[in-house]
């Protein structure tokens, strides 16, 4: 072990166990899969190649698959922004007993399981389920609206989900927002509105990024969301590794997959931290 | 006992302590615990209740089963391959045993060791492991909203249930046993699935939903999301127990069925528990009690007459199983991957 060599601890050993622990239980097995994706038999009996990319690359269905999941998490994203932003930005402007409640009820669905809380959504949003009951009720459709086993469904249900994830950087953020900032930009004369676009947004910008970064990343990997509610009509990456890995047995082809899968996202969250740094540098630099 | 450890102590102490979390067998805590996958639904309700007691009484030792896909079963043996096994008895359909026995995961069977395969109808003694039952499919259908009870698998396509059709994906042996049948009937055969997939492309207006796997499609059936659709015979009983509006009808054209099977896994910790457990699960005591609803386990030991719903709706005689539909596992295993493949592409909305 390392450590047992200086006299005096440094300051950077301290973050020597976590360290070894991520090199251990993340770097090493991300290793693995990455060698084995190079595995061109799937029997993998140690022929390397690039045969298993090339069969995904080359087959128009995976692509489609990969393009309909970087897209369904965006729809999501989107949907946890338009709706988590002015409830992170009421949980700031309310009296802390109210604060308190709002956050609690934001951070409720994490406390919950994720099966529980996707059958709880299987029960709402089916054909015979509490939405569809109502809009028949008030006569806004003669048919039930097909909510479950369709896209629609999956942003909704994947907003719900990772809505927590997104309200509370924002309100991190919008907390340490200086109130004088827009008390100045009201007293030279902006309004409401106008103050909230010129100094609140761009302000809170950075929770933005963060929110949507971790947002979308449990958006697009959301295996049990997906597929429960997606049904096995709407296939998207996850279920496609599962798929590959458990039920066919194909490890190289589902490690493949699984890489392509990573860079995709990564290069998402990548435009997203630079966009974030680039607009940091343009207001505070 | 001094809180004031040295660092080179506590750390000599920790890389113990990891070294034997990685080094200690699993489940070190129990001398004599016996670790057997299931299946999940029915079957784990069925061998949670009546087995362990039964294996414990004859053994005193104790079982943990944990329910798993036959595929996963699979994946997890294949990945502890020259390591310890993470359970030493596999339950599987057909396919996957066949891919088991190529790919060396599960031991030969010692009828020696197993005093009740001997009473076992002769095609239930597999050389790698018993067949503890058959698994049959028919239509499951909602009495309440069907109001003609349906006879053939032609009835899925009928335009008055457009929408409200329910199948599963080929990832459980029910969507691919319905799949490798309409593939039969269109004319094809396993080594060409182009007539059952032509086929299955014309039920797409009719279907409500393609569950994941058949957990997610029993629920389809209690919510109403579905009316009608395939089944197997075990849990559409077993939901009609639960006071789910259920009914269970055989098709007129045969019905698909396949033994589901019991194995030593290679390399077992524990074999003689493992022989034990595989054998309680073949004695006529626990075969007939399986076979009492809600459960309707279809028995495999001679000693166990048919009885109950399984005789009104499946087999009065073991003749009658003979004239149940099966298929070359093998054939389709070859052809698995490209056919889940042609589904994905064929049936996405």
């Amino acid at each position: 072990m390392a450590g047992a060599h200086h006299s005096k601890p440094r300051d950077w050993a301290l973050a020597l166990p976590l360290a070894a622990f991520f090199a251990l239980f993340f770097v090493a097995p991300l290793g693995l899969l990455v060698a084995i994706s190079f595995e061109t038999e799937r029997q993998m009996t140690g022929t390397l190649g690039l045969a298993q990319y090339a069969a995904f690359l080359t087959d128009g269905l995976n692509l489609a698959v990969l393009r309909d999941t970087l897209l369904v998490g965006a729809k999501a994203t989107l949907l946890c922004l338009l709706f988590g932003y002015p409830l992170a930005w009421l949980s700031t402007r309310v009296a802390a007993r109210w604060q308190a409640v709002l956050i609690f009820l934001v951070v409720l669905p994490i406390v919950t399981s994720v099966v529980v809380r996707t059958f709880a959504w299987i029960v709402i949003l089916g054909r015979h389920g509490i939405v569809n009951e109502a809009i028949l009720a008030l006569g806004l459709s003669a048919q039930p609206l097909k909510l479950l086993f369709s896209e629609t469904g999956v942003v909704i249900v994947l907003a719900q989900v990772q809505m927590p994830l997104m309200v509370l950087p924002l309100i991190t953020t919008l907390q340490r927002i200086d109130p004088n900032l827009e008390s100045a930009s009201q007293a030279l004369g902006a309004g409401a509105w106008r103050t909230f676009f010129k100094v609140t947004l761009p302000l809170s910008l950075p929770g933005i990024i963060a929110g949507t970064i971790l947002t979308y990343t449990a958006s697009v990997t959301a295996f049990v969301t997906q597929s429960l509610i997606g049904g096995s009509r709407l296939l998207y990456m996850p279920m496609m590794i599962f798929q590959q890995a458990m039920d066919l047995q194909n490890w190289p082809f589902a490690a493949a997959v699984s890489v392509i899968f990573m860079i995709s996202v990564l290069l998402i969250v990548a435009m997203l931290v630079a966009l974030s740094r680039s607009r940091a540098a343009r207001l505070y630099g | 006992m001094t809180f004031e450890m040295s660092r080179r102590g506590f750390l000599a102490s920790a890389a113990a302590a990891a070294a034997g979390l990685a080094l200690s067998p699993r489940g070190a805590f129990a001398a004599d615990e016996l670790v057997a996958a299931t299946f999940g639904g029915t079957w784990a309700n069925v061998q949670k209740q009546i087995l362990p007691p039964y294996f414990v009484k004859r053994t005193g030792a104790s079982v943990v089963q944990s329910p798993m896909l036959a595929t996963e079963q699979i994946a997890k043996l294949t990945a502890a391959k020259g390591n310890q096994p993470p359970f030493d008895v596999a339950m599987l359909d057909e396919g996957p045993a066949l891919e088991a026995i190529d790919a060396g995961l599960i031991a030969k069977y010692d009828p020696a060791k197993s005093p009740n395969f001997a009473a076992l109808n002769p095609k239930f003694q597999g050389t790698f492991g018993p067949a503890i039952t058959m698994q049959a499919i028919g239509i499951a259908y909602n009495p309440k909203t069907v109001k003609t009870p349906p006879t053939s698998w032609e009835d899925l396509w009928k335009p008055e249930y457009k929408g409200r059709v329910g199948i599963t994906s080929l990832a459980s042996t029910l969507g691919l046993a319905f799949l490798l049948d309409i593939n039969r009937l269109a004319g094809g055969t396993e080594a060409n699935m182009e007539p059952g997939f032509k086929k299955l492309k014309t039920l797409l207006p009719n279907l409500a939903a393609v569950s994941a796997n058949f957990g997610a499609h029993g629920a389809l059936f209690q919510q109403g999301e579905i009316d009608i659709g395939v089944q197997n015979f075990n849990f559409a009983e077993e939901l009609k127990a639960k006071g789910v509006p259920i009914e269970f009808v055989r098709v007129d054209t045969g019905t698909p069925a396949w033994k589901t099977t019991m194995h030593i896994v290679a390399g077992a910790l524990k074999p003689e528990l493992a022989y034990a457990y595989v054998d309680s699960q073949i004695s006529p005591e626990v075969q007939s009690e399986m076979q009492k609803s809600p459960w309707n386990v279809i028995p495999t030991s001679s000693k166990v007459p048919y009885a109950g719903l399984v005789a009104e709706k499946i087999a009065k005689t073991p003749t009658d199983l003979d004239k149940m539909v099966f298929f070359d596992w093998a054939k389709v295993n070859q052809n698995r991957a490209a056919w889940t493949q042609q589904f994905n592409r064929d049936i996405r909305a």
